[in-house]
C-alpha cells in the first residue's frame, strides 16, 4: 500500500499561501543560481575550447601575454629547428602579431568600450589554429581587409560584413570586414584577424608579438617547452592550456566567488523549506495519526513528507529556471570579460544548456530532501493513539 | 504582562520556527552586507575620483597606443595661463612583477614634475615631494603591494617590467599610500624610466595617458572637449575620459561585476522578505484563537498590531545581526582587496552598508509583519475563538 503522487500533491494546495511562498523562495535562489552557473560554464567553456594539448606558444622572455611580447623574426626563425613540430611540408608555426583596439559594446548602446584583441596571422594561423573556420571570405593579403570572430561580431559596434574599423599605430588605416570565422566557441572568436605583414606596416613594427606551434601526434609538450626555454633557443613557451589558466586567474576568483553565493542561498533555502514542513507536520498531525492507524508505516508516512517537500522544491526550481530564461530573453545574455594580463576581452554568452537545468534541479532536489528530513521523521514518530485523541 | 513578555513567549513557542527563520534569513543578509558594500565602495570611490577633477587623455584607438612626448606642450598650450588646468602628467605602463613571480603589479611611470600637484589625493608631505624630486629612483607605493610583498618605508626593491624591453629597475620606496583607490598602485619616476629604454636603444619616450588636473567642473568639460577636438585629424587621435568614466572602462570589462553585485543584492531581499511573510503567516494561522483569547479579555486592536509586527521585527533584526556581523567582521579581518581584481579589490565594509543592511532588515521585517498584523488588529473575536486550529 503505498500513497499516491497526486495525494501529496493536493496536499501543497492546502496551504496556498505558505507554499506559493516557499516556491518562490527556492524559485529565486534557483533563478540565481542557473545564471551565475550559466556565468561560471559559459566561460570555463569558452577557456576549455582553447586549451589546446597540441599546440605551444612562444613569447619573448620575460613577457606573460601575447599582446606584450616582440619576438623579432631571427628568434621566430630559430623555432624551426624544433623536430617536434608538426609539418605539411612546412614546419606548422604561425608567427603572430597582437595589438588591441577598443570598440563599443552593442549591449547597451555602445555607451562603454571593450578591448578587442586584433591578431596579426599568415596561412599558418588557419593550419596551427585547427578549430578556427572561415564563415564566408577571408582576408586578403593585398587590401586592407580584416574577418572578425562570431562573437565579437555580435559584441561590439563596427564589425558586421562591410563596415569598417581604424586601426594603425596612428589609427589611420581603415579595415574593412570582409568574413566571419569560428573557433568552436573558444576565446578567439572575440579576436579580430587581419593579413600580419599588412598590420605590421600598419602599426609600424618588423617584430611579431609571438608564435604558435602545432605539435606532430604524439610529441612531448613538455619537452618542447623545456627545449625552447634554452639553451639554444631561449624564448618563453607554454601550452596553450596553461596560457589561458594564467590568463584566466581572475576568471576563477569570480568562480569562487559564485559559488559561495550560490552555496550560501541554496542553505537558506534548505531552512526555508525546512520551516515550511515542519509547520506542515503540525498542522497535519490527526491526518498523520489517522493514515498510521489505517495502516501506514512510520517509513512510508516519512517518504511521503520527503516527496511532498521535493515536489514544493521543483515546483520552485522549474519556475526559477522559467525566470532565468525569461531574464536572459530579455536583458540580453552576452557578457565578456578580461582577460588577466593581456588586456583584452573574451566575449561570451550565457545558454541555460540541458546541463545546467539538470544541475540546477538536482540542487534544488537535494535541497527539498535536506530541508524535509528533520520534519518528516518528526511526522514518522508521531503516535497514532495520542494524536486522534488530540483536541 | 508587557509586550516584551508576549514577545519572548511567542518566540518561545516554536523555538525550531525561529531558529530555522533567523538562519534562513541571516545566510542572504551576510550575501546582501557583502554585495552592498561592494556597491558602496564604488560609489565612494566614484564620488572622490569625481571630486578630483582629473582628465584622462589616451588614444582613440586604444590603451595600448602610445602617445608621444611632445603632446604635453601641445595640451598646456591650450590654457597657457592656467585658467581652467592645474597641472598636466604623462603616464606610461610598466607592468613590473616582482622577479619570479607572476602577478602584474599596476605600476606606471609618471612625470616627476607634476605628478605631486596631478594626484594630490596621493597626499605627498613637503618633505616627500622633495624626496621624489631629488631621488631617480624613488617610488611611490599603494598601501596593499607594500603589505602583499613585506615591503617597508624606505626598502629597495626591483621590478621586472612584462613589456618590452623587458627592463629590471630598482626602487626605492618613498611613500606608502593608503588612500583608497591608489592602494594597489606603483608610481614610479617617467624619466628614470624613459632613460632606461633610450640606454637599451628603444624609441622615443611616450605615455598611454595624460592626466590633467582641472580647476573646475566646468573646465573639466570644456578641455574634454577642447583637447579631442585640437588631435582630431592627426596621426594622434585622442578620446578624454573623466576619471570615473575611465576607470568604469576597467571595471566593465571584468564582467559588470557592480551590476552583477546589485541584481543579487535585489534577489537577496526578495528572498529575505518571502522567508520572513512566510514565517509571519504560518504563526498568526496557528495563534489565531490565542490573539482573539487577548481580544476577548481586553487587548485594545492596536496592541495586537503591535505584538504582530513586533515578532516580525525581532525575528528580522535577530537574523540580520547573524548575518551582518560576522560577515562584516570576517571581511574586515581578510579584506579582498589583497587578492581581488579591480572592482573586489576596493570592497571595504563600511558603516554605510552596514546600516543600509540592517535598514533593509528592519524594512523587510516591518513589511513582513504588516499583512498579518492588519488581519490580528481586525480579528472578529467570536469568529476567531470558534475557530479549529
Amino acid at each position: 500500500m503505498t500513497l499516491t503522487l497526486s495525494y501529496h500533491w493536493r496536499n501543497l494546495f492546502v496551504r496556498k499561501t505558505t507554499t506559493a511562498l516557499t516556491v518562490l523562495v527556492i524559485a529565486a535562489v534557483v533563478g540565481t543560481f542557473t545564471w551565475l552557473l550559466g556565468f561560471v560554464v559559459a566561460l570555463s567553456d569558452s577557456l576549455a575550447v582553447a586549451a589546446d594539448p597540441r599546440k605551444v606558444i612562444v613569447m619573448q622572455r620575460g613577457s606573460i601575454s601575447e599582446t606584450n611580447s616582440a619576438l623579432p623574426p631571427e628568434d621566430f626563425n630559430k623555432l624551426m629547428q624544433i623536430s617536434e613540430v608538426a609539418s605539411d611540408g612546412q614546419p606548422l608555426i604561425s608567427p603572430e602579431m597582437m595589438v588591441q583596439v577598443s570598440l563599443a559594446r552593442v549591449r547597451d548602446g555602445g555607451t562603454t568600450q571593450a578591448n578587442v584583441a586584433v591578431r596579426g596571422v599568415t596561412e599558418a594561423a588557419f593550419k596551427v589554429h585547427r578549430n578556427v573556420k572561415l564563415l564566408g571570405a577571408a582576408f586578403s593579403t593585398g587590401a586592407p581587409e580584416i574577418i572578425v570572430g562570431r562573437k565579437a561580431a555580435q559584441q561590439f559596434q563596427g564589425l558586421q560584413i562591410g563596415q569598417s574599423i581604424r586601426l594603425g599605430f596612428s589609427g589611420t588605416r581603415e579595415y574593412k570586414v570582409v568574413g566571419y570565422f569560428s573557433a568552436a566557441g573558444g576565446p578567439m572568436e572575440s579576436e579580430i584577424w587581419g593579413y600580419l605583414p599588412s598590420l605590421q606596416s600598419a602599426y609600424g613594427r618588423t617584430v611579431y608579438s609571438a608564435a604558435s606551434l602545432r605539435l606532430a601526434d604524439g610529441a612531448d609538450a613538455a619537452a618542447v617547452v623545456k627545449q625552447i626555454d634554452g639553451p639554444a633557443i631561449q624564448l618563453e613557451a607554454m601550452t596553450e592550456s596553461e596560457y589561458w589558466q594564467n590568463q584566466s586567474s581572475n576568471v576563477r576568483f569570480y568562480q569562487a566567488v559564485c559559488y559561495v553565493l550560490v552555496g550560501m542561498m541554496s542553505l537558506a533555502a534548505v531552512f526555508s523549506v525546512a520551516n515550511t514542513m515542519f509547520s506542515t507536520v503540525a498542522g497535519r498531525t490527526r491526518e498523520i495519526a489517522m493514515l498510521r492507524t489505517i495502516g501506514f508505516s512510520p517509513g512510508q508516512v516519512r517518504l511521503g513528507f520527503v516527496i511532498e517537500s521535493v515536489l514544493l522544491s521543483l515546483v520552485g526550481g522549474a519556475i526559477g529556471c522559467a525566470g532565468c530564461a525569461a531574464y536572459l530573453a530579455i536583458m540580453g545574455n552576452t557578457k565578456d570579460m578580461f582577460g588577466a594580463s593581456n588586456f583584452t576581452t573574451i566575449a561570451f554568452e550565457i545558454h541555460l544548456t540541458p546541463l545546467i537545468i539538470a544541475g540546477a534541479m538536482l540542487m534544488v532536489a537535494i535541497v527539498g530532501v535536506l530541508g524535509s528530513l528533520a520534519p518528516a521523521s518528526r511526522a514518522a514518530r508521531i503516535q497514532a493513539i495520542a494524536a486522534l485523541r488530540e483536541p | 504582562m508587557t509586550l516584551g513578555y508576549v514577545l519572548m513567549q511567542n518566540l518561545r513557542r516554536n523555538r525550531m520556527r525561529t531558529a530555522l527563520t533567523v538562519i534562513a534569513f541571516a545566510l542572504p543578509m551576510a550575501v546582501f552586507v557583502a554585495a552592498i558594500s561592494l556597491v558602496v565602495a564604488l560609489i565612494q570611490l566614484n564620488a572622490s575620483l569625481a571630486r578630483e577633477l582629473r582628465l584622462a587623455v589616451r588614444s582613440k584607438i586604444t590603451l595600448t597606443n602610445y602617445l608621444p612626448e611632445r603632446m604635453r606642450k601641445d595640451i598646456e598650450g591650450i590654457d597657457p595661463q592656467r585658467q581652467r588646468l592645474t597641472a598636466v602628467c604623462g603616464m606610461r605602463w610598466f607592468g613590473g612583477r616582482v622577479p619570479n613571480t607572476q602577478n602584474v603589479i599596476q605600476s606606471l611611470g609618471a612625470d616627476p614634475d607634476t605628478f605631486p600637484a596631478v594626484f594630490s589625493d596621493v597626499g605627498m608631505t613637503e618633505a616627500e615631494i622633495e624626496q621624489w624630486n631629488r631621488e631617480r629612483v624613488a617610488a611611490v607605493v599603494g598601501k596593499n603591494i607594500v603589505e602583499q610583498h613585506n615591503w617597508k618605508l624606505g626598502d629597495r626593491v626591483t621590478l621586472e617590467s612584462t613589456v618590452p624591453p623587458y627592463l629590471a629597475l630598482e626602487f626605492r620606496i618613498i611613500k606608502v599610500v593608503s588612500t583608497p583607490g591608489r592602494t594597489n598602485g606603483f608610481y614610479l619616476r617617467r624619466d628614470y624610466f624613459e632613460e632606461a629604454r633610450k640606454a637599451g636603444g628603444f624609441d622615443a619616450p611616450a605615455c598611454n595617458v595624460f592626466w590633467i588636473k582641472c580647476n573646475s567642473v566646468e573646465s573639466l568639460h570644456s578641455l574634454q572637449a577642447d583637447i579631442d577636438a585640437l588631435f582630431a585629424n592627426s596621426p594622434n587621435e585622442t578620446r578624454s575620459f573623466d576619471e570615473n568614466a575611465f576607470i568604469a572602462t576597467f571595471t566593465q570589462a571584468v564582467g559588470d561585476l557592480p551590476g552583477l553585485m546589485r541584481g543579487m543584492a535585489i534577489v537577496v531581499v526578495c528572498i529575505v522578505a518571502l522567508v520572513a511573510g512566510n514565517t509571519m503567516m504560518m504563526s498568526f494561522r496557528e495563534r489565531i484563537r490565542e490573539l482573539a483569547v487577548f481580544k476577548a479579555i481586553g487587548f485594545q486592536s492596536w496592541r495586537l498590531f503591535l505584538i504582530v509586527i513586533a515578532e516580525s521585527l525581532t525575528l528580522a533584526i535577530a537574523g540580520a545581526v547573524l548575518g551582518i556581523v560576522p560577515t562584516a567582521t570576517a571581511l574586515s579581518i581578510f579584506p579582498p582587496s589583497k587578492f581581488g581584481p579591480l572592482p573586489i579589490a576596493s570592497l571595504a565594509i563600511s558603516p554605510i552598508a552596514i546600516g543600509v543592511s540592517f535598514g533593509i532588515a528592519v524594512l523587510v521585517g516591518l513589511l513582513a509583519g504588516l499583512w498579518p498584523a492588519y488581519q490580528a488588529a481586525r480579528l472578529d473575536t467570536v469568529s476567531a475563538l470558534r475557530k479549529v486550529a
